[in-house]
């Protein structure tokens, strides 16, 4: 077999490179997902009046289907958006002015928004009802009531889920390259073909892949105990 | 980049796109099947607790759920004709559709040697002393008492394995697989007309997942008929959708 292990090495130092774009785009992506999807959740929750449908079909139509559709439709949807507007307006500028990792940022933070959406409200749903009710008998309105009272104890019960979706938005984050942006898997397209060695550098992109999950897993794990602390039974 | 909205060039590609649905719905199906039949191999060593096979599909499991499923696509793709020539098989004339459905096996049989796992587990033990307290072999308790109970409690963890699975499959094309969106990308860029492409495709892809959603919740209510039978229907629900939210906890995909 024509495998060459030093290379895999190369490979993996110069995947480094590539590291921080992965890591912009899974971070904002969860970061804005995250906002958007408890503002979709709490709509959803107390179903109010015309947001209600909209954000029934948003989520509908994102978990729908794939995100390579959600990143292409923005890549080349937005543009005609922004540049009929541009001129409709009269404003000074166009489509150009968005950096292609702009694309990832924006088309996965709505993939994301989605998905948190049911994980948010999974985990609101989850708090006894007489956690809200107590909050009330002392006088909280309803928004110090789940900022203060619902949404820490949601926060506790998703995170797992919330940490699978990480995951799977880390995962996800290699369909930038589809845009031109060079992030981890792109960069190994490109140190591959270089060097005509495709095999070991998607053995050095797997493996790092599979590093920073195992890391996201962990972290998951140590955090899970610590915010539970206070959910343990016993006197001491 | 690109021309003007077009509405007819949407509905121009709908059909033109759909002749390469059952190419789509063949990797799905196909990766399915095998997976299954991975997935099984997978989980019984952890299920009974066979010494070194326990721990070597423990990281055959935490490999495929820790690396993008892009990445597999090329590992499998680049990485199989090397390994098969070591035994001297030279698929180099392969057809790529045996390296897609080969890698989407794969990374699904991970998922669904979970479930299979989390889904014997949520079977009550209870049931398997009954089993042999009637004189079953372990080979008849596990096919006939608790596979068909572990079949009912994994639907809902197989529908979302599937529909992910399809949505996945849009990844084919970077293998230069002829599927759904690998015509879309020859059809955008052959007129240019690319956003209406993609809204096209979406919407197939959507109507598909929405479809699959609903045969499986038809076919979960099915399966669970009997559930209702119970004394105390209350008690069992809530017990179930505690299984529920374990397992979708472990399983779900973002993205």
């Amino acid at each position: 077999m024509s495998l060459d292990p030093g290379f895999i090495w190369t490979a993996f130092l110069s995947l480094f490179k590539a590291l921080p774009n992965t890591l912009y785009i899974t971070i904002v992506s969860v970061f804005v997902g995250f906002i958007i999807g408890t503002a979709i959740a709490l709509i959803r929750i107390y179903r109010i009046p015309v947001l209600y449908p909209l954000a029934s079909a948003y989520v509908l139509f994102i978990r729908g289907t794939p995100m390579l559709m959600h990143l292409l439709l923005i890549y080349f949807g937005l543009p005609i958006i922004i540049d009929g507007l541009a001129s409709a307006l009269g404003l000074g500028f166009n489509s150009t002015v968005i950096p292609l990792i702009g694309f990832a940022y924006i088309s996965f933070s709505i993939t994301a928004g989605a998905y948190m959406s049911e994980v948010v409200r999974a985990g609101i749903l989850s708090v006894n009802r007489g956690q809200m009710e107590a909050a009330y008998s002392i006088g909280m309105t309803t928004p110090q009531a789940l900022r203060r009272i619902v949404l820490p104890q949601a926060l506790a019960v998703c995170l797992p889920n919330l940490s699978n979706n990480l995951i799977g938005m880390l995962h996800g984050s290699t369909l930038a390259f589809t845009v031109s942006v060079v992030e981890i898997n792109a960069q190994a397209q490109i140190v591959a073909a270089t060097n005509w060695k495709f095999l070991e550098a998607y053995i050095a992109a797997a493996v790092l892949f599979w590093g920073m999950t195992i890391l996201i897993e962990q972290a998951t794990a140590w955090l899970e105990r610590r915010i539970n602390k206070y959910n343990r039974g016993g006197v001491a | 980049m690109g021309r003007k909205f077009d509405i007819h060039y949407l509905l121009d590609f709908l059909p033109k796109l759909l002749s390469y649905l059952h190419i789509t719905l063949f990797i799905v199906a196909a990766s399915i099947l095998l997976g299954l039949v991975v997935g099984f191999i997978i989980a019984l060593p952890r299920l009974y607790k066979i010494p070194v096979l326990q721990r070597a599909s423990q990281v055959y499991v935490s490999f495929f759920r820790g690396t993008p499923i892009l990445i597999q696509l090329f590992l499998i793709y680049y990485g199989l004709p090397e390994l098969l020539k070591l035994v001297h098989i030279d698929v180099s004339r392969a057809n790529v559709l045996v390296f897609v459905i080969l890698a989407y096996a794969l990374h699904s049989g991970a998922f669904i040697s979970e479930a299979i796992r989390a889904a014997v587990n949520g079977v009550d033990r209870g049931q398997v002393e009954a089993a042999y307290a009637i004189g079953m072999s372990g080979y008849q308790a596990f096919t006939r008492i608790v596979l068909p109970q572990a079949l009912a409690i994994s639907i809902p963890i197989l529908a979302n394995l599937v529909i992910g699975n399809l949505k996945d499959t849009s990844l084919a094309f970077t293998l230069g697989a002829m599927e759904m969106t690998g015509k879309s990308q020859t059809l955008a860029s052959a007129t240019q007309h690319f956003i209406e492409t993609y809204i096209a495709l979406s919407l197939i892809y959507f109507v598909i997942s929405t479809i699959l959603e609903r045969t499986f919740h038809y076919l979960e209510r099915r399966l669970l008929r009997h559930e209702k039978q119970v004394a105390e229907p209350a008690v069992r629900y809530g017990k179930r959708r505690l299984w529920k939210r374990t397992l979708i906890t472990r399983l779900e995909k973002g993205g």
